[in-house]
């Protein structure tokens, strides 16, 4: 599974990093600046429920 | 004045956001003319269009090149649908490019590491006025906790004055209160000039003598090698007061109510703590303290398949979206585990709320001391009382409660 993160479209809710604290590196504003990656199987879910917690849609999770 | 009468705008509705003076009635309206369109023209309140969909609320709220938070009118707030005295407020009436530099202090200001420092204070200032009345066993939730946690906890980071604390947040909090045009809403708007005088005098001040607070900081904030004006960080100062404020009351209070008429619900969070997390989102779902904002039409522009004109006025709905079934299983339904949950409450787009964290970390605290501290709180149904106005802010007035004393900590 692969996430990539919309930068544009980010603006700082935070919610993906407290939903998926393992998956998501936020900057010292509350950004997501997690580069696009491939996610461990272990963190898949986890992976997923920071995406469904972005109030922007920035997080597209691939499979 | 053509866009008075529609002028061939449509669909055309007859909706008047100001005719509703409960949280009831305004939902079910909003439910009704989110059913019609979610994109609509009503010819109340000057002609404005209303965008009830979820997703042409979130559209809107991010397309601010269409959609713009500037004050065309520089006597009319831009973000009300009211003709409404507010000073400017700074960043939320800006666009960019100048909107990048307002925002950054902010940014900075109230960031989730920023915030998590603050925990101490807000944890402070819950226990301390729930000592205020532990005792009694008998409180008034909003006078005695919704109202006073948050003003003391943002006016003790600005560094405000503390005689002045209480007198200066309620100002806002005595704006929601009431109907524009109203008596009460008048004097509520003169106060805003006192507020306003002292938010100034307070900046000149900081700018001269710096301390360790957030006033200093946006005194001495610079955008591209330049002071801001002591009149833009005098309005950055005055939105984090209303942003700061009564929204984060308006929420605790409709988490003390909903909890105190649905036993299910409070025990759910007294067995299990970390639900507290999803609850919050649900709460600010189904009780969204701003219930609308307004945008002006920068551009022509075709939107949901109505003809927007330049200077068009728009009120987009956070109640309505939040309600959308197209978006939320059962959304009249409060479901307090309930995910995914990406409501609009907190705004979407480059205008999400900046004190988003901090409100989040001053409602979970009430609550859960709340639940700690007076754990069988029951209403005095008779005593509540709801705002009298639901078109932008919705909250309550009192929450009288009667519960077991408990000790000062």
């Amino acid at each position: 599974m692969r996430v990539s993160i919309d930068r544009d479209r980010c603006t700082g809710h935070a919610l993906c990093r407290a939903a998926a604290p393992n998956v998501y590196v936020l900057d010292d504003l509350g950004y997501n600046v997690t580069p696009a990656h491939d996610v461990a199987p272990e963190l898949a879910d986890e992976a997923v429920r920071g995406a469904l917690s972005c109030p922007e849609s920035a997080i597209t999770v691939e499979d | 004045m053509g866009s008075q009468t529609g002028d061939g705008r449509s669909p055309t509705v007859d909706f008047d956001v100001f005719a509703h003076g409960s949280m009831a009635s305004s939902d079910v309206a909003w439910r009704e003319l989110r059913g019609r369109c979610p994109v609509s023209w009503t010819p109340r309140n000057g002609g404005h269009w209303t965008v009830a969909g979820y997703d042409e609320v979130a559209t809107a709220f991010r397309e601010w090149e269409t959609f713009s938070s500037e004050r065309a009118d520089p006597e009319r707030c831009a973000i009300s649908i009211a003709h409404s005295p507010l000073p400017l407020l700074l960043p939320e009436e800006s666009d960019p490019p100048r909107w990048h530099g307002y925002r950054r202090i902010l940014a900075e200001l109230l960031s989730p590491g920023a915030v998590e420092r603050m925990r101490p204070r807000v944890e402070h200032w819950v226990d301390d006025r729930i000592d205020q009345f532990i005792e009694d066993g008998h409180a008034e939730l909003a006078h005695d906790l919704s109202v006073p946690v948050p003003s003391l906890v943002t006016m003790e980071w600005l560094g405000w004055p503390r005689e002045e604390w209480l007198p200066a947040a309620s100002t806002y909090h005595e704006m929601a209160k009431h109907i524009p045009g109203s008596d009460g809403y008048r004097a509520a708007g003169e106060r805003f000039a006192w507020l306003a005088t002292r938010a100034a005098e307070e900046v000149a001040d900081r700018r001269a003598h710096p301390r360790d607070d957030a006033i200093s900081r946006i005194a001495a904030h610079e955008v591209d090698g330049e002071l801001l004006s002591l009149e833009d960080a005098t309005s950055i100062v005055m939105l984090t007061i209303g942003g700061g404020v009564d929204t984060t009351t308006a929420l605790t209070s409709a988490a003390l109510v909903h909890l105190g008429r649905n036993r299910g619900d409070r025990e759910r969070l007294i067995a299990d703590p970390a639900l507290i997390d999803p609850a919050t989102e649900e709460f600010l779902r189904f009780y969204p303290p701003a219930r609308t904002h307004a945008r002006t039409v920068a551009r022509d522009a075709e939107f949901a398949g109505c003809t927007l004109h330049a200077g068009d006025r728009v009120l987009l709905s956070e109640i309505s979206a939040n309600r959308d079934q197209r978006s939320f299983p059962e959304p009249e339904v409060f479901v307090i585990d309930r995910f995914p949950n990406r409501h609009v409450s907190f705004g979407i787009g480059i205008h999400r709320c900046p004190g988003s964290h901090l409100a989040r970390l001053e409602f979970k605290t009430m609550i859960t001391r709340v639940l700690e501290r007076l754990p069988d709180y029951e209403l005095d149904e008779g005593g509540i009382a709801e705002y009298p106005n639901w078109s932008m802010i919705g909250g309550w007035a009192t929450i009288p409660v009667t519960f077991t004393p408990g000790r000062r900590r």
